[in-house]
């Protein structure tokens, strides 16, 4: 297979889309107070502990530009060169610190990020969710560039491709019908009853579900592709394999928009 | 002279420092000077100046959050400690600037450390040294 001895080598990671890789390191360095404040802060916020939605995006964002950077190594080498990208990377990191001190912030004084209806706070929530289409993006271009790249195997390329679009696209949606309800939760919960770790409600519909589903694109099939490299009908599974994906994010979806809970 | 007349003499001093920094791609070395030797340097010997005279009277000390407590109940010895701040955290401000130049860490980058920094010391210290282990990571 053309591709795998550089694919395999671990120091790419931190060369290919540094910008990224860098970020995702100080994203995850700066998540240390927060692990501190977790358990000392007896502030609450809809129910949780005030620092638990910061740690969880501090999380996230990490795993999503940790994710960029290593398959930033599947782009063709003049894209990943370019000027466009380099200067792209850069407003989607600037969007993700953003992002961060924005959802930081509104913790450390104890009011709502997302779903603010209260003054300048109220006025900020639509400029983030642009930054956040824009930090999303970033797997969408990546995803197009990738589609490019004639020197990789066709069933992981498409894998990559179809994954990296995917978390775009789905995600946008699940994102923007989210942000056209007051909250999260679709129906009220009333025992406040939750899945662990997760924290999505076991008594109505949670967007949350979808969302993470469909952020998760770029996880889900690219070891399909991964695994299927090679093969005749590799190309064919990743395809299956992608709609069966899409299949299972729009029934979480469905299932949120309708009131009910995943479990 | 009362503390809050040196109180109010302070803070403009510290501010040069911190500007001098933030202006520091300008003029390196003379910032360097300014923010890592001059400022801090005056603030050092007014700062001694304070112990000397009202370490001796002063109840409370190191022992005990309380003991602490009671100590800055003493304006003159709080203020000591305000000129503390100030001149360390300048002092660490400087050293942030010095450090990303020699690591070839973009000013522009260390600038919103100088302001963490300038307000809560060791979050910006904490931010910067974050920064910095991040950076180094990517240019190996």
């Amino acid at each position: 297979m053309t591709t795998l001895a550089p694919a395999a080598a671990p120091a790419r990671f931190w060369r290919d889309a540094p910008a990224f890789a860098g970020l995702a390191l100080f994203v995850a360095l700066t998540a240390l107070p927060l692990v501190v404040a977790l358990p000392l802060d007896p502030r609450a916020f809809g129910g949780e502990a005030i620092w638990l939605k910061p740690l969880k995006f501090h999380a996230a964002l990490v795993i999503y530009l940790a994710t960029l950077a290593l398959y930033a190594r599947f782009m063709p080498a003049a894209a990943r060169e370019g000027r466009e990208w380099r200067r792209f990377t850069w407003i989607v990191c600037a969007a993700v610190v953003a992002e961060l001190l924005w959802i930081d912030g509104a913790a450390a004084l104890g009011v709502a990020s997302h779903f603010n209806t209260v003054g300048l706070w109220k006025a900020v929530y639509p400029v983030m969710g642009v930054l956040a289409i824009t930090l999303t993006a970033a797997s969408l271009w990546m995803g197009l560039v990738i589609r490019r790249n004639g020197a990789l195997d066709p069933a992981l390329r498409l894998s990559l491709v179809l994954g990296l679009v995917l978390t775009f696209v789905l995600t946008v949606i699940a994102a923007m019908t989210m942000a056209q309800h007051p909250g999260h939760y679709i129906g009220t919960p009333v025992t406040g009853a939750r899945l662990p770790v997760m924290g999505w409600s076991r008594e109505v519909g949670d967007m949350r579900v979808a969302h993470f589903l469909a952020t998760h694109a770029l996880h889900a099939l690219p070891p399909v592709g991964w695994l299927m490299r090679g093969r005749a009908s590799g190309r064919l599974v990743v395809g299956l394999a992608a709609v069966a994906y899409t299949a299972l994010v729009a029934a979480t979806y469905v299932q949120a928009l309708a009131g009910d809970p995943l479990i | 002279m009362t503390p809050d007349s040196l109180f109010q003499l302070s803070g403009p001093l510290a501010m040069l420092g911190w500007l001098a920094l933030l202006a520091a791609p300008l003029a390196p070395r003379l910032a360097q000077v300014v923010a890592a030797q001059v400022v801090p340097l005056v603030l050092a010997v007014a700062y001694a100046a304070l112990i000397l005279m009202h370490w001796a009277g002063a109840e409370g000390g190191f022992g005990s959050l309380s003991d602490v407590a009671s100590l800055f109940a003493n304006p003159w010895l709080l203020l000591a400690g305000w000129l503390h701040y100030l001149a360390f955290d300048l002092f660490v401000g400087a050293w942030e600037v010095r450090t990303a130049r020699a690591e070839g860490i973009p000013h522009w980058q260390v600038v919103p450390c100088l302001a963490l920094t300038f307000l809560f010391g060791p979050a910006g210290f904490f931010v910067f040294s974050a920064l910095r282990l991040s950076a180094a990571r990517t240019k190996g």
